[in-house]
């Protein structure tokens, strides 16, 4: 039983969190910078501690300062959010060498899945399906057209010192691979004195398809479905909905089943997200595992009707899963659009400033997280997503006009925005036909 | 702004009732052990000495030892130090029996060692001992600040001077890590002459042909450096380490003056020529290994084909295996020379050897050598940036690589001086040869020099009798001498790397008693005649080759650039090979006999 939560982060994600604890009668502590002090987490926490100066470094990432304000206020709990210290093991084993529970896996899962290469021989190892490719780096061309002709064509040639496309080639078939491993070979030579080479299948048109887990300390897991996110800028999502129009039901159980196998490889405990990509033939392969709640769970949430951050808080609390596999019932369709203050115009670069006048849209079927407010100034140093509207439909049709018309309700005065450029998105007839691919915004937008 | 401040409702107030629900049910479950109050367990994190942050132990730990916020050095206990350098398990405490005395009968001097003792677990401020570092057998000495600041009583004193004895029968090498505020004044005179005793071991040792390698850790001072601290073959120190003689205190209050930034810091003392280089712990033991290694017995030169032997094991230099094919070769470069030379007149030569796209002697050692590890000073004034020098690897066999170091740009030119030595850098250079010749090292010079350094502090510091003794001490050097000229050869200051057993030039190098503008101007009297003085002063290489000063011209198809540099570094390497292949049977007095032979003709 926690009787009080430091919520080791900022912005909406402190204040999901923070409300999530208030509805179970946890005491919150917030933590905040130099520049936070007005932000609305520092306000809404029952107690909040400055922690130092602006910088991330300083503040929300300074493990000694956090760990004082545990001590200080007596915690008996911190909750890390996403980005910041969620997925940094030496955190987590600081906090439970000062007896502070840590809301999330253990260090060990965390290092487990933290390292991509030991992730990937565990999921092998499982039968959770992986990009194919090599292990150990080839040299020759020789070794290597026999390596490619077992993975399959196309396939991705890759320097292993490689960066920014350069010793990088896809080869379509067996006829033209030597010409492009020798190409790809001499570039990585000149450019970085290294002749070693990596193969790796070609996942063609791939959508980005992850599951959301929970798994509680008795090794119950359960997931609650998939989250297309292929709709990316640059790695960094800007839409995400549930379910994806690419699964049919056997291959959400498919899927799902495979992220459960994943996530009991490492015996995991907490939230957690299992990333796939999914090629055009519906085969699809293990990417990474996030072992943090994300910033899209809320679509999850809406479609499963289950409060991840309070089932997240009650796990760590010691707690079974208070769902089982057979009670996830998904309905209708959520779709989440992150709002930004940031310029599309000018190469998305960030804005921050004052916010003179704010509405948020409401009504049925409508969820907004945000952290602004009415004259809220918004820092410079920190990510700049200021809003998530979060919405539920029927079907995907309607989720869209929902959204659509939800986002003409939204009214931000001060900054710039994304909205309009969210707009452009939704009202894409590839969009709307659910023709995307990660590299939608790319193809469309540049 | 501040419009949201104490609005919101608290939890407490919100959710009051169920405070009490919660309370019952914590005591209704018996089993329900008192949750742990969060607190920090002793230890958990440190201060970091140089920056005052707090800092998590194990990532200290984790980083060596070194700040991960500053990177700054924290002190380490004698167990930590053999842990981070010898061998799992293979430490073994040599000497532990030697007995503390007090000769002062100073008061409470025993009880005090006594506590000490108790704390650090040490039984003196110095651990001797064997041990084997990456498999190479060494003795090992670490001292340890925590004891009377490492002092240098008798114990100490003993000690020390038992483990080079220890190592000369033996035969083995010894790393010393040393960390002192100096003489102990406690035990008053006796404690001055263990800076005698220890120093009169270190000759007999180094006498033997054997290494010793101290590396000075923060700090290092007083009658500690004033002996065995710096009378290392190689000198080496950790970053930031305090190393003096007098304590900056002390000097600061005699002279009344503030000490400059990074007064007797490893890096001022690097720069000032007294120490060889700053190695950083994350890469101590494999430099310590690596310089071990260098040093064995069998790296001697006459072992060459032994050494290369060892080499073609090792899949990477399978380059080298055929010596006929370099002979066919050879043959191919004849004709080369003769084509160009036609084509180029020799002030063309001139302007191609003074071009900044020419590749300087750093580059073509780097291209030449399987590793080098430069070494810095000359332990007397400054560390010369015109000189560079250190050991290098060909084919398993250690040598001693020394160049002239021109700069790619103006900064850098600056700080090299333009190529020209000044004295520090030719007894830089004396000194490696010296060493080189104590551990059986063959040596090779790459020359490439406007002339040695001219101005009012060269000749305060004797340029002249620099390079001379350079001339006298190289005709003297038992060991294989190579000097490769690859741009520039101007006069003594050329000469002064150049006194060898064979001379290779660049075929676009010259080499000249002075430019033809110094040439032009004192028998014409007008520098300006530069051009038709290079005409008629036989400073090519091919001319030199025509009398004898030079036994191999180095063809260049193209005048030397960074990119065909790979090649001809290729050529000079099978070229090295069978250099060294020749020397390795000839015993050091042919070699002195040949180098005497090969000057006294002139």
């Amino acid at each position: 039983m926690f009787r009080k939560i430091l919520i080791a982060n900022r912005g909406e994600i402190a204040v999901r969190i923070i409300r999530a604890c208030r509805e179970m009668g946890i005491a919150t502590v917030a933590v905040y910078s130099e520049a936070d002090k007005e932000a609305l987490h520092t306000q809404l926490a029952d107690e909040a501690v400055c922690i130092g100066p602006a910088a991330a470094a300083d503040s929300y990432l300074n493990m000694e300062q956090i760990l004082s304000a545990c001590i200080a206020a007596k915690v008996d709990a911190i909750h890390p959010g996403f980005g910041f210290l969620s997925e940094n093991s030496r955190f987590v084993e600081m906090c439970q060498k000062c007896h502070i529970s840590f809301i999330g896996p253990t260090a060990e899962m965390m290092e487990k899945m933290g390292n991509k290469a030991e992730a990937r021989k565990t999921m092998m190892k499982a039968g959770v399906p992986v990009v194919p490719g090599t292990k150990e780096p080839v040299y020759d061309a020789l070794t290597a057209k026999k390596l490619a002709d077992e993975i399959g064509y196309p396939i991705m040639i890759k320097a292993s010192s490689g960066g920014g496309g350069k010793g990088m080639r896809v080869s379509e078939s067996p006829e033209d691979f030597e010409e492009n491993f020798n190409v790809a070979q001499l570039e990585s030579v000149r450019g970085f004195a290294d002749n070693a080479m990596y193969l790796e299948k070609y996942v063609q048109e791939p959508r980005h398809i992850e599951f959301q887990i929970l798994a509680d300390k008795y090794g119950n897991v359960i997931q609650l479905g998939e989250r297309d996110c292929s709709i990316q800028r640059n790695h960094q999502k800007v839409i995400e909905e549930s379910p994806s129009v690419a699964l049919t039901p056997e291959l959400r159980k498919k899927m799902g089943e495979a992220a459960i196998k994943a996530a009991k490889a490492v015996n995991y405990e907490s939230a957690g997200t299992i990333e796939f990509l999914l090629d055009k033939d519906k085969n699809f392969y293990f990417m990474e595992m996030n072992t943090r709640i994300q910033v899209e769970h809320p679509v999850t949430e809406m479609v499963s009707g289950v409060d991840l951050m309070k089932e997240m808080i009650s796990i760590a609390e010691g707690n079974p899963l208070s769902v089982k596999q057979e009670n996830i019932h998904l309905t209708g369709h959520a779709m989440e659009c992150r709002i930004n203050a940031e310029d599309p115009e000018k190469n998305f670069r960030p804005c921050p400033g004052i916010i003179n006048e704010i509405h948020l849209p409401g009504g049925y079927g409508v969820r907004v997280d945000t952290a602004v407010y009415n004259g809220y100034e918004i820092p410079p140093y920190y990510d700049s997503m200021i809003a998530k509207v979060i919405v539920h439909g029927r079907d995907r049709r309607e989720t869209i006009d929902k959204m659509r018309s939800a986002l003409g309700e939204l009214i931000i005065d001060g900054v710039t925005t994304n909205v309009d450029f969210q707009y452009d998105i939704l009202n894409n007839k590839d969009f709307q036909d659910g023709n995307v691919t990660t590299d939608f915004i790319p193809k469309h937008f540049s | 702004m501040a419009k949201l401040k104490h609005m919101f409702k608290k939890t407490a107030a919100l959710f009051g009732d169920r405070e009490k629900n919660m309370d019952e049910k914590d005591g209704n479950r018996k089993d329900n052990r008192k949750r742990e109050e969060p607190s920090v367990p002793e230890g958990l994190w440190l201060k970091c000495p140089k920056c005052g942050e707090m800092v998590y132990k194990d990532d200290v730990k984790n980083h060596h030892y070194v700040c991960p916020k500053c990177e700054g050095y924290f002190r380490i206990k004698t167990k930590t130090r053999i842990r981070m350098v010898a061998d799992k398990g293979t430490f073994r405490e040599w000497f532990e029996e030697v007995e503390g005395t007090n000769p002062l009968d100073y008061p409470e001097y025993e009880e005090k060692i006594e506590i000490l003792q108790e704390k650090t677990g040490l039984k003196e401020a110095v651990t001797i001992g064997e041990c084997s570092v990456n498999g190479v057998h060494t003795v090992l000495g670490v001292c340890d600040a925590r004891f009377l600041m490492g002092s240098m009583g008798y114990v100490v004193g003993e000690k020390i001077t038992r483990a080079f004895e220890k190592a000369i029968d033996e035969k083995l090498p010894v790393v010393l890590f040393c960390s002192s505020g100096g003489a102990r004044m406690q035990e008053g005179i006796i404690s001055l002459m263990q800076m005698a005793k220890t120093s009169a071991a270190i000759k007999k040792h180094s006498d033997e042909g054997l290494f010793y390698l101290p590396v000075l850790t923060d700090p290092t001072t007083g009658g500690v450096t004033a002996s065995f601290a710096m009378l290392g073959d190689i000198i080496l120190a950790e970053p930031g380490a305090l190393i003096g003689f007098a304590g900056p205190r002390v000097i600061a209050q005699t002279i009344g003056q503030k000490l400059p930034e990074g007064f007797q810091r490893a890096e001022f003392l690097v720069e000032k020529g007294i120490i060889d280089g700053v190695v950083e712990r994350a890469n101590l033991k494999d430099t310590i290994y690596h310089l071990l290694m260098v040093h064995q017995e069998n790296k001697n030169y006459k072992n060459y084909e032994e050494l290369k032997e060892e080499s073609r094991e090792r899949p990477e230099n399978q380059i080298f295996n055929n010596d006929e094919v370099i002979e066919s070769e050879e043959t191919e470069n004849q004709n080369e020379e003769s084509n160009l030379e036609q084509v180029l007149t020799a002030w063309d030569r001139v302007e191609i050897s003074r071009s900044s796209e020419r590749p300087t002697s750093m580059e073509y050692i780097q291209q030449i050598f399987d590793e080098f590890m430069e070494l810095h000073g000359d332990r007397a004034f400054r560390d010369d940036g015109a000189v560079v020098g250190g050991i290098g690897m060909l084919n398993e066999q250690p040598v001693t690589v020394i160049g002239q170091q021109k700069g790619k740009n103006v900064k850098e030119n600056i700080y090299r001086n333009f190529g020209m030595a000044s004295p520090e850098g030719y007894r830089k250079a004396l000194r490696l040869m010296k060493q080189a010749e104590k551990f059986g090292r063959p040596i090779i010079n790459f020359v490439d020099t406007p002339g040695a350094a001219c101005g009012i502090e060269a000749e305060e510091r004797g340029q002249g009798e620099a390079i001379a003794r350079n001339l006298m001490e190289m005709s003297g050097l038992k060991v294989p001498v190579l000097s490769i000229f690859i741009g520039e050869g101007g006069s003594g200051g050329a000469l002064g790397l150049a006194v060898a057993n064979e001379v290779w030039m660049m075929e676009n190098a010259t080499y000249s008693i002075l430019s033809p503008e110094g040439f032009a101007s004192i028998l014409w009297k007008d520098g300006k005649r530069a051009k038709e003085a290079s005409g008629i002063m036989k400073i090519t290489a091919n001319d030199l080759k025509q009398m004898e000063i030079v036994e191999w011209v180095i063809p260049e198809k193209q005048p030397a650039d960074k990119e065909n540099l790979p090649d001809i570094a290729e050529k000079i390497r099978e070229k090295l090979n069978c250099f060294l292949k020749e020397q390795s049977d000839k015993s050091e007095e042919e070699l002195v006999s040949e180098r005497y032979k090969r000057f006294r003709r002139f």
